[in-house]
C-alpha cells in the first residue's frame, strides 16, 4: 500500500528514504548505488525499498476522480 | 577491561572491547535490545480519518515512528508517582496531527505532528504516514510513553546490536606460495598481496568465515584464522531515539541495578 515505516527484519527506519530513493531511481540512477548513498547497508533493509510498489498512488486516483467529477457521496 | 572506539557517527558506534567474555557481552546486548526504555506512541485517538488507510493501519504506522527520547524528564508509567492508567505529564506526551488535503493530493509526514512537548518530536520528519486525496482529512491525537523493547519492538532503541570475536589471522610465510586463491575467496577483501608477502588489513572486518583457509591448497594450510575469546567487536546502530553513548550507559545502569537487587535479596535471606 504505502511504504513501510521500518524494515520488517531489523527495524531500521526506511520510510523516510523512500521518496528520495524512488525519484532518483526513476531518473536513471543505479538502485544499488542510491541505497549505498542513503546508508541502507543490510540486505534486509535494501529489499524493503527495492521491492516496494506504492499501490496507494493507484488507489488515490479513484478518490481524486470522485472529487473532480463532483460525485461525492451525500 | 579496555574499550576503544573504532568508529562512530550520530547513530552508530563500533567498539573494540578487550578483556571481557561472551556472557557479559551478551548480557549487555540483550539489555540494550529489551530493557533500555525509549519513547513511542502507544495510544491513538482518531477523531476523523477519511483517508484511504484504515484507522488501525494508520495507528500502527504512527506507533512505529521513533521519537526523540528525554529519559531524564519522563518516567516509565509503571514507576511514575501518578499511578494513573491515563498517565500524567511526567509519563505521557501527546502529539496532534491535523491535516486536510484541499485542492490537490498531499502526503502527510511525521513532521506534521504538533507536539505538546517540543523535545518529544519524531526522529525523522520525512516518514510518509498517509496520502490524502482532495477533501480527505485526518485528525487525531497520539499519546507517547516510555516503554521497553521486550514489550514491543517499537520501543527498541536499536535497529542493530551485535558483537563478534576479534579475528586473528596468521599467514605462514614459509608455506605460502602467493597463489592468490585466498585473496579471491575473501568476501571482505581483507587479504592483499604486497610485494612478496601476503598482507592482512582491516582485520576487524573479518567475519571468520574460514573461506580463505578452505581455499588454500597447501597441506598443512598456509593461512590460519582464529579468534580471541576475550576480545570483542561490539556494533550498535540506534534508531535515533537515543544517542549510542546514552544507550550503552543506560544499559550498564540497568544491569548494575539488576545485580544490586539480586545481591540485596541474597543478603536478606
Amino acid at each position: 500500500m504505502i511504504v513501510p515505516v521500518r524494515c520488517f527484519t531489523c527495524g531500521k527506519v526506511i520510510g523516510d528514504k523512500w521518496e528520495n530513493f524512488a525519484t532518483r531511481v526513476k531518473e536513471g540512477e543505479d538502485a544499488g548505488r542510491v541505497l549505498d548513498d542513503l546508508g541502507v547497508e543490510r540486505y534486509c533493509c535494501r529489499r524493503m525499498l527495492l521491492s516496494h510498489i506504492e499501490i496507494i498512488d493507484e488507489i488515490i486516483k479513484f478518490y481524486e476522480a470522485r472529487e473532480t467529477k463532483q460525485m461525492k457521496p451525500s | 577491561m579496555k574499550v576503544q572506539i573504532l568508529d562512530k557517527n550520530d547513530v552508530s558506534v563500533r567498539l573494540l572491547i578487550e578483556g571481557s567474555n561472551a556472557a557479559f557481552m551478551n548480557a549487555l546486548r540483550r539489555i540494550i535490545i529489551s530493557e533500555v526504555p525509549t519513547m513511542a506512541v502507544d495510544d491513538v485517538v482518531i477523531i476523523e480519518n477519511s483517508s484511504a488507510l484504515q484507522d488501525e493501519f494508520l495507528a500502527h504506522r504512527i506507533g512505529l515512528m521513533p521519537l526523540k527520547t528525554d529519559l531524564d524528564t519522563y518516567n516509565l508509567p509503571e514507576n511514575c508517582a501518578c499511578k494513573s492508567e491515563f498517565g500524567c505529564n511526567l509519563c505521557r506526551a501527546s502529539l496532534i496531527l491535523d491535516v486536510e488535503a484541499e485542492n490537490h493530493t498531499i502526503t502527510t509526514y511525521s513532521g506534521d505532528f504538533k507536539s505538546e512537548n517540543p523535545s518529544i518530536t519524531p526522529v525523522s520528519e520525512k516518514i510518509p504516514l498517509a496520502k490524502l486525496a482532495p477533501s480527505q482529512k485526518i485528525r487525531l491525537e497520539a499519546y507517547a510513553r516510555l516503554g521497553k523493547g521486550k514489550e514491543h519492538a517499537r520501543w527498541q532503541p536499536v535497529s542493530m546490536c551485535a558483537y563478534k570475536y576479534m579475528p586473528i589471522i596468521t599467514v605462514n610465510t614459509k608455506l605460502c606460495d602467493l597463489c592468490g586463491d585466498c585473496i579471491k575467496m575473501c568476501p571482505r577483501n581483507i587479504l592483499v598481496k604486497k610485494g612478496e608477502k601476503l598482507e592482512v588489513r582491516n582485520t576487524t572486518d573479518c567475519t571468520i568465515c574460514q573461506d580463505c583457509v578452505d581455499a588454500c591448497q597447501k597441506t598443512p594450510k598456509a593461512i590460519e584464522v582464529k579468534w580471541d575469546e576475550n576480545t570483542f567487536i561490539f556494533r550498535l546502530e540506534s534508531t535515533g531515539a537515543l544517542t549510542p553513548k546514552r544507550i550503552v550507559s543506560e544499559a550498564l545502569n540497568i544491569l548494575d541495578e539488576k545485580l544490586t537487587d539480586l545481591q540485596s535479596q541474597l543478603k536478606g535471606k
